[in-house]
């Protein structure tokens, strides 16, 4: 019941599973602030759609999600536009790279499962991160010793770089060279994997560029609304991997599910809510991994030939 | 004015009779003084198949009625073989193998002008209507599926043209089903056959073979047209045809709903 016909991805899918994967995706972007495209692309794998239309047409749905994410850090004046600017010109090099290398990937037969080995290595790292750092903060709680926060700015080797720039909303005066190489490795990311790359993008601001935490979210969705539209728009050119259909419904469940997310998330306590994600970041980190390692009931696939665009 | 249109409308009728005369099946020779033998005539229940958002697959029905047959008690049953193709494409083959505990795509074979769609359905099992010879003649089976060339001295050739036929058996693209045909009476027929979700789009051919005694006694041909239509089509050719535009409107669109969700939601 409630089948609908996915145009590009070519399969059938329940109406209400779509809604309810990406209602719960966006519940759980707006519980935790997270962008929710590294949990949404495995579980479309998951659900039979092609890793290559997963991954292209997740990216599709980060755009809609950023802009509403953006726009509320924007009334707040929590955007730096310049550091902003800079990112994008990283992330719009390594946006081609990733939709190219899918390109030719695919047609060797090595697309999926280089989607598959990136999501088992960065879903493995930040699932057990996550969860190292929960552990850690619940026995701090219960020893009693407050939480405690990041440490100070200090000097690092990004500040001993040439083609220093001068970003006054991050009260920062740095080389470019550290801000377009984060840039193109999120958009590399956002390309191959299908995720908004937020995950790795706010710890190397805080860390690496050492931008105040205040502008930090804001920034990262700013950039990452024109990396997204840039892939989704390199993969609809050199793929045809962008399902507009599925993309749509991801959307209005996301939008749904995310008002509902920020609302529980208020009345939520953190940490043990944050050790749950990270299980079942793993869980699906491990799922994936089990696909890989486990003999397959058939050695053999098929698959249309396709030739490189380039 | 009437006078040329008769002229045309003769021509017209000459050309059609000249067609129909090339166009004869060979083994039906009709002289005035001959017994017509056995002609076979088929078609589809549908010509055409939609594909629009509800499409879960379909069923289609091909029915086909044997014309002259002499009124003999005696004379053997009559069979039924259909053969439907889709329009083929080309298929590479790959196959895992083990590197660092990981299964990974290794070794591949490519595989020109493969049917997107194939099943044969018959009266009985296929060995039982006729010959291999004859069936392999016709190009009725896998085996009779033009699968490169068949050099026997390569095993892991054989193995990669198996590895076709078993993966698109499981897609429910190649199908073989025996005894899918059923006669009414003696000179009427229909065969049934599930098309999955998945069927490739274009044009597909119904081939109806006639056979008696092990020999082929006539054939017919009708075409069916698998075709998305309205929203599913408008998608599918933007988006192969004018990517860049599709492009466009996908970043659109979302740009669109989130700024939507932002107004409808904010708080501030």
């Amino acid at each position: 019941m409630l089948q609908v016909y996915l145009p590009i991805a070519e399969i059938s899918v329940n109406l209400l599973v779509i809604l309810m994967l990406g209602g719960a995706v966006g519940f759980l972007s707006g519980m935790f602030g997270v962008g929710g495209g590294f949990l949404l692309t495995p579980f479309l794998m998951f659900l039979g759609i092609p890793p290559a239309i997963a991954v292209a047409t997740g990216a599709n749905q980060i755009v809609a999600s950023s802009v509403s994410g953006a726009l509320v850090q924007w009334r707040r004046g929590n955007v730096d536009t310049t550091m902003g600017g800079v990112l994008i010109v990283g992330g719009l090099f390594g946006s081609i790279i990733g939709v190219l290398l899918v390109n030719l990937l695919k047609s060797y037969g090595q697309a999926d499962l280089t989607i598959a080995l990136g999501y088992v290595t960065f879903l493995g790292t930040i699932g057990t991160l996550m969860l190292a750092e929960s552990v850690r903060a619940l026995r701090r709680e219960r020893a009693g010793k407050p939480v405690k926060g990041r440490r100070p700015g200090e000097h690092s080797w990004v500040h001993g770089l040439p083609f220093k720039m001068r970003f006054h909303r991050s009260k920062l005066y740095i080389s470019a060279i550290p801000v377009l190489m984060i840039g193109a490795v999120v958009g590399i990311l956002v390309s191959v994997l299908g995720v908004g790359g937020g995950f790795l993008m706010v710890p190397a601001m805080i860390y690496i560029l050492r931008m105040p935490t205040s502008v930090v979210i804001g920034t990262s969705l700013f950039q990452i609304i024109f990396i997204t539209a840039a892939v989704t728009m390199l993969h609809a050119v050199f793929n045809q991997t962008i399902d507009i259909l599925l993309a749509f419904l991801l959307i209005i469940g996301g939008v749904l599910g995310g008002q509902y997310g920020a609302r529980a998330g208020q009345n939520l306590r953190g940490e043990q809510l944050r050790a749950l994600l990270a299980i079942m970041v793993l869980a699906v980190a491990i799922r994936l991994l089990l696909g890989l390692v486990i003999t397959p009931s058939d050695l053999y696939t098929i698959a249309p030939v396709e030739t490189p665009r380039w | 004015m009437h006078h040329t249109r008769r002229v045309a409308f003769g021509i017209a009728l000459g050309v059609s009779a000249a067609m129909a005369a090339t166009a004869a099946p060979a083994q039906t020779p009709q002289g005035p003084d001959e017994i017509p033998t056995e002609r076979v005539h088929s078609d589809i229940s549908t010509r055409e198949i939609a594909i629009k958002s509800n499409f879960t697959g379909i069923e289609i029905v091909i029915f086909g009625a044997v014309d002259y047959a002499p009124p003999d008690p005696k004379a053997p049953p009559y069979d039924v073989i259909m053969v439907i193709r889709g329009p083929t494409q080309d298929v590479v083959a790959r196959r895992k193998e083990r590197f660092a505990g990981i299964w990974l795509n290794g070794s591949s074979k490519v595989f020109h002008d493969i049917p997107g769609f194939y099943a044969v359905l018959s009266s009985r099992p296929l060995r039982a209507i006729a010959p291999e010879e004859t069936l392999n003649e016709l190009k009725v089976g896998f085996t009779a599926l033009d699968l490169g060339p068949d050099d026997h001295s390569s095993v892991s050739d054989d193995l990669f043209r198996q590895a076709v036929i078993r993966n698109k058996e499981e897609r429910l693209l190649f199908q073989y089903l025996d005894n899918a045909v059923s006669f009414i009476g003696r000179s009427l027929f229909r065969g049934t056959v599930d098309m999955p979700v998945n069927v490739p789009i274009g044009v597909y051919t119904a081939e109806v073979l006639l056979f008696q005694d092990g020999k082929l006694l006539s054939k017919d041909e009708s075409t069916l047209n698998v075709q998305k239509v309205g929203f599913e089509r408008g998608v599918y050719i933007l988006a192969f045809r004018h990517p860049v535009i599709y492009g466009l409107l996908a970043v659109a669109i979302a740009l669109l709903m989130g700024l939507g969700a932002w107004a409808l939601f904010r708080r501030d």
